[in-house]
């Protein structure tokens, strides 16, 4: 994606947008509801049209593709006529991809809804629909696969279920795939990279062990002896507060669990608990996205000044 | 092109055929048909009815003129093909899976042109059926010949070009319910007062309905255009209605 920006009215929903992703992996794209990753992802499949800036898979336009369904899957929202059954709107799509009919059945058996597949569609639940999504995505056994946030509405069942197949489809079979997603827990437990986005401007793009990097998060240690550990593990670079919450707690940044540990063992200081709070990357994101849960996007004046 | 629009228009009636909307639709135009048929026929001669008599050739011009009743549920059967992809969001796969949109809407305009021909030929045949079946109990059965029978093919001919219609409007409206209102709307307020008003009964030949009118030109109308004019005509407001639509639906996001 290159330099992609789009201005709906007086607001601009993405601001010269660019990044690549790579096959063999799972890309996470994160951001806060209304950051402009819907617009972004459907400006790349070619149903928005970008003010500026293009997005090519392999150096072509998805427009440009023969036979995009075959190439890039892609499930944006879960759509469907609710009276047609699974199977006939997979049906659909093979006839208009001139695929073999017997992929929709395929499909269903790959996403699990091999049973449900004969029934109204509009008698899913939304964990079904997600699961229908995908298997319209995977009709075309495509090299990339582009999903936008869908980890909405699976139960924990479902959603565990979810990661390993992503999983299974990047690092086993060798696609690309690009996922999105407001939630980083979702995408920490899914993505090797991630790009995180902010008011429709690219905000940080690495992995997850370079975006964890420089930022340990903080540590919640209680002791008995919380003043004396407290001045034991003060030193530059890190900050030690008391815990609101908690009488005897200590919450620490800049330290690492094993660290504080080894200072407190050294120190012969009694712990009665030790863990991590917040993960570094956790840290990066509510920085990064304070105050801008809702409608981040900047207005178009703003984002041209 | 070919071979990808023929997938195209397969997909299409998988789409159409795949839900119940259809039996409906077909049976709807043919009661519609059928019952008007069976009350012009009932009413025939009738002095306070103002009908022709069952034997005179008017009566024969009418009878089977009768299935263009059923356009109304040719256009619906247009509008429901193309909005609903926009009304169950449907809109987005379809255009993945064919980034070309003008193939899409073409696939659709001839999808829906060849549906409306066996069943155009159905509604005529349950009006046809009415007209004879009843006419015989009547006493008189207007024969199915010549003139009458060009005025049955031009019926047919209109059913088809309405449900080309009906796809170019929803393709410009987008909104299901909207479209079939302003095209329900438009059919029974709107150009009956055209063609009532003396000052513009003029305009009202160069209508959709009145050279519906003049194809099959039943009695008793205001000024309309030759037969062959109203046919082209009508053509023409179907291809125009096709273009206009195709236009919009390739330019518009899908959001």
């Amino acid at each position: 994606m290159n330099g992609l920006t789009k201005t709906f009215g007086k607001v601009r929903a993405v601001d010269d947008l660019s990044f690549t992703v790579e096959p063999g992996q799972v890309t996470g794209f994160l951001g806060p509801n209304g950051a402009g990753k819907t617009t972004t992802l459907r400006m790349a499949l070619g149903l928005i049209t970008p003010d500026t800036g293009t997005t090519t898979f392999n150096g072509v336009r998805y427009a440009g593709l023969p036979e995009p369904m075959r190439q890039v899957g892609a499930v944006l929202e879960t759509a469907f006529h609710p009276a047609r059954s699974g199977r006939d709107h997979l049906r659909v799509y093979c006839r208009a991809t001139g695929l073999p009919v017997r992929r929709a059945d395929e499909v269903l058996e790959q996403v699990g809804l091999g049973t449900a597949g004969g029934r109204r569609a509009g008698g899913y639940s939304l964990g079904m629909r997600q699961r229908l999504g995908l298997a319209t995505a995977l009709l075309g056994d495509p090299a990339v696969l582009v999903l936008d946030e869908p980890a909405n509405g699976l139960d924990p069942e479902g959603i565990q279920w979810l990661r390993g197949f992503l999983r299974h489809l990047a690092h086993a079979q060798g696609r690309t795939v690009l996922v999105s997603s407001h939630l980083l827990a979702e995408v920490e437990q899914t993505a090797d990279r991630v790009v995180i986005v902010g008011a429709g401007k690219l905000v940080r793009e690495g992995t997850l062990a370079e975006l964890r990097s420089g930022n340990a998060g903080s540590v919640l240690v209680r002791s008995p002896q919380s003043t004396a550990l407290a001045d034991l593990l003060r030193s530059t670079g890190t900050t030690v507060a008391p815990t609101d919450t908690i009488p005897d707690g200590l919450t620490v940044t800049g330290l690492s669990t094993d660290e504080i540990g080894r200072r407190a063992f050294a120190g012969g200081i009694e712990l009665h608990e030790l863990r991590s709070h917040t993960s570094g990357l956790e840290e990066i994101y509510f920085q990064l996205t304070a105050g801008q849960e809702q409608y981040a996007a900047a207005h178009a004046e703003q984002g041209a000044a | 092109m070919a071979t990808v629009v023929a997938r195209l228009v397969r997909a299409e009636w998988t789409k159409l055929f795949t839900t119940r909307v259809w039996i409906g639709l077909l049976l709807g135009a043919c009661v519609l048909s059928g019952a008007f048929a069976a009350l012009f026929t009932a009413f025939a001669g009738d002095q306070e009815s103002g009908l022709p008599p069952l034997d005179s050739p008017e009566y024969a011009r009418l009878a089977f003129s009768i299935a263009t009743n059923a356009t109304v549920i040719s256009v619906v059967l247009g509008i429901i093909g193309i909005t609903q992809e926009y009304r169950h969001r449907t809109a987005t796969p379809t255009f993945l899976a064919t980034p070309q949109r003008g193939r899409v809407v073409i696939a659709k305009l001839l999808a829906y042109a060849l549906v409306a021909i066996p069943y155009a030929v159905l509604v005529c045949a349950v009006t046809v059926s009415v007209v004879l079946v009843y006419g015989n109990a009547r006493g008189n059965t207007p024969e199915l010949t010549g003139e009458n029978l060009e005025v049955l093919a031009f019926a047919g001919l209109a059913l088809v070009v309405y449900t080309v219609i009906g796809v170019g409007l929803g393709a410009l409206l987008k909104n299901q319910v909207g479209a079939i209102v302003a095209a329900l709307v438009y059919l029974y307020v709107v150009e009956p007062l055209l063609r009532s008003i003396p000052a513009t009964s003029g305009a009202y030949k160069w209508l959709p309905g009145g050279a519906l009118e003049a194809t099959t030109a039943t009695f008793q109308g205001p000024d309309l255009l030759e037969q062959w004019q109203g046919v082209l005509l009508l053509l023409g407001y179907g291809l125009t209605a096709a273009l206009l639509g195709t236009l919009l639906a390739v330019r518009r996001d899908v959001v």
